[in-house]
């Protein structure tokens, strides 16, 4: 499916959004594989069970056999038979900053990797495109680290008291009123975690009473935060717009379930980009509704802040809208500026409710001085407040390699998931023996992936996912291009049945990158 | 609710019989199955029918209707533990399409066997006992029964 949406007037840019649909042969291939893997599954277990084969799983003591089992076999089937065979493609130890190049520890296997062996040597250069270094803040050295350490000696490494007791540093108050500042919303409010953020937080704002529509795809502390705060949850198909128009107009008619009373607020729960999937929120549209029904928006900006944007502002920068619209603004900073934490950002009324009502504010430790001298220091290097312009380069960087990046895999012709404009890109693969083969060949051409199957994804739909970061240069990112190029060439990966369409007609403005003819 | 997944799925096992194409290769492979059947030179066409018919059967009862739980570990704290796949199906939703789907093939297969072993009074009896115990599980009546305790634990 091809979303290409010019709108009338809500959408100031092309929305190109596409979800390419899996082949028929590709789909009934992977049964195939599948089907052959359960059936060898079946015979290794058999084999196990009759000590014709050395089992490596753990097992009870013989004195134990005949109490109540400690261990579903079952439900470990899985994992023995198909994780534990591509498992050196997951969990490998690095031995440097997790930057755009990365060191890791060579390890070998004897026994088809239930145990590894380390050789000692340490793989050196690794282009590291797994990690979510989006701006490339996850340096060794430079201000941010300089800074950092400073503070480190000055305040200490941690903070050891909630936010309400001892824990209020001034750092935080100078950290709250620079994030307001860089949102464009009246107050903002910074929390130790960014999971917390989402599961501590959502419980404050709504309860008994309310209701939430939530997008299909929602990370796992939206949905933790919305099942702790009791509220009655409804969930509406991926980012699709009539769908959420239903479920609001259904609510606003029909009330609560059995007493027909209206319900006493209804919040929208999404996320900026979506981090499986790479795909946007159609935030005008989301916002339009937002308007028409009076209902309240949670923007979920984990992996868009300091993302899109021409400035890096986010999502809502993104679309040209003004911050005013959405009521509370949450992100992380944990993906673009290379530290660790949450915020929230809104009205001031909002936040200083959150300040005295929110669970993390109240039990939770506050965020650790040296991290939050590293968000202070990104923050106003993005900002272009220390001085230089390397935030804004770096933005424009990142736009640029994921311009540039996503055009080429689709003009080779892989399936690519997503948004055009989104660092985030899936690369189908489909078939479970090619998730192991890719993640293998990949490291051994020097460049590290990260690979999800099944039961992560759907049963067809596996993928290879790059995080495309600012640090990356041309070099390297051609570099990769061509590893890959090899490998889907290897491992016939190339589905695309569309030829990519060059974009015409896109409205110039000051937003528009430049983009890399080659 | 898992940390790093590419669905909001509690189970996936539930939504494995609605994915594409699987109806298509569970079709493709009941023809396997069927031509490695004929290509044996001593098994005449009725036998290699009714042969046909009972292992289809027989594959699908232990695949939907023996095996429980999931081969994977769950976030729902095991409430799918007890359930064989047949009753995992859309979280227990009755008569969805693909349970219809899976109603329907041992039937179809039923009448093409049938016709090919020309109602032979044997391979009647057989074919027939076959249908029932593949058909009998599949009803809304029996989700969840344990006939005897068998398989129950």
């Amino acid at each position: 499916i091809n979303h290409i949406v010019h709108n009338g007037g809500l959408y100031k840019r092309p929305f190109n959004e596409a979800f390419e649909e899996t082949p028929m042969l590709v789909a009934v291939l992977t049964y195939v594989g599948y089907g052959v893997l359960t059936l060898f599954g079946y015979l290794r277990d058999f084999m196990r069970q009759w000590k014709i084969e050395k089992c490596q799983n753990a097992t009870e003591r013989e004195e134990q056999k005949d109490f109540v089992p400690l261990y579903q076999d079952f439900e470990n089937f899985y994992n023995r038979n198909l994780y534990m065979r591509i498992r050196d493609s997951w969990n490998r130890p690095i031995c440097s900053v997790p930057g755009a190049k990365v060191d890791m520890m060579e390890r070998v296997s004897h026994d088809y990797n239930w145990t590894f062996t380390y050789t000692g040597r340490v793989i050196k250069d690794i282009i590291n495109m797994g990690s979510y270094n989006y701006l490339g803040f996850a340096q060794k050295a430079g201000t941010c680290q300089e800074a950092a350490a400073k503070v480190l000696s000055q305040y200490g490494a941690g903070v050891c008291s909630t936010r309400q007791e001892m824990g209020n540093l001034d750092k935080h108050e100078e950290l709250e009123q620079l994030v307001a500042r860089f949102l464009g919303v009246e107050s903002a409010m910074a929390y130790g975690m960014g999971f917390a953020t989402n599961s501590m937080n959502i419980p404050a704002l709504v309860g008994k009473g309310c209701l939430i529509l939530s997008d299909e795809l929602n990370h796992a502390s939206l949905v933790l935060g919305a099942r702790l705060s009791g509220a009655t949850i409804r969930i509406f198909k991926h980012n699709n717009m009539q769908s959420l128009e239903k479920l609001l107009k259904d609510a606003i008619v029909h009330g609560q379930p059995r007493t027909r009373r209206p319900w006493k607020k209804i919040l929208i729960l999404v996320e900026g980009i979506y981090s499986m999937e790479g795909s946007i929120v159609r935030l005008p549209e989301v916002i339009a509704l937002k308007k028409k029904y009076k209902s309240y928006l949670y923007l979920d900006e984990a992996h868009s802040i300091g993302a899109l944007g021409p400035s890096g502002r986010g999502v809502v920068e993104y679309f040209g809208l003004s911050p005013e619209d959405v009521d509370v603004m949450m992100g992380t900073f944990t993906k673009s500026f290379g530290a660790a934490g949450g915020y929230i950002g809104g009205k001031k009324e909002l936040i200083d409710y959150l300040r005295t009502y929110s669970h993390s504010a109240v039990y939770a430790t506050s965020l650790s001085p040296p991290v939050v001298e590293q968000i202070i220091t990104s923050m106003k290097c993005i900002m272009g407040e220390d001085g230089t312009t390397v935030g804004k380069a770096r933005v424009q960087q990142l736009a640029e390699n994921t311009r540039y990046f996503r055009r080429r895999l689709k003009e080779m012709g892989f399936i690519i998931y997503g948004n055009e404009d989104s660092p985030v890109v899936p690369l189908m693969l489909y078939m479970p023996a090619k998730i192991g083969a890719f993640g293998r060949e990949m490291l051994k051409r020097n460049i590290g992936v990260v690979v999800v199957g099944f039961p992560a994804t759907p049963i067809i739909e596996s993928r290879a996912r790059f995080c495309l970061s600012a640090a990356h240069t041309k070099e390297m990112l051609d570099t990769a291009l061509k590893e890959i190029n090899e490998v889907g060439d290897l491992l016939q990966l190339k589905y695309s049945r569309h030829r990519l369409v060059p974009l015409l007609d896109r409205p110039f403005d000051e937003t528009t990158y430049e983009e890399t003819e080659d | 609710m898992n940390v790093g997944v590419a669905h909001g799925e509690v189970n996936p096992n539930t939504r494995v019989m609605n994915s594409r194409g699987i109806w298509l290769a569970y079709a493709a492979s009941v023809g396997v199955l069927h031509i490695v059947l004929l290509s044996i030179p001593f098994f005449s066409i009725p036998v290699v029918w009714t042969l046909t018919n009972v292992i289809h059967n027989l594959v699908m009862y232990l695949l939907l209707h023996t095996v429980k739980g999931t081969p994977f570990e769950t976030p729902d704290q095991g409430k799918d533990r007890l359930l064989t796949h047949w009753e995992q199906i859309d979280y227990g939703a009755q008569c969805t399409s693909s349970r219809k789907f899976l109603s329907i093939s041992p039937v179809v297969l039923y009448l093409l066997t049938s016709f090919y072993t020309k109602y032979d009074p044997a391979h009647f009896v057989i074919n027939t006992a076959s249908l029932l115990s593949v058909l009998l599980p599949k009803l809304p009546q029996f989700h969840g029964v344990r006939v005897f305790g068998i398989n129950e634990y």
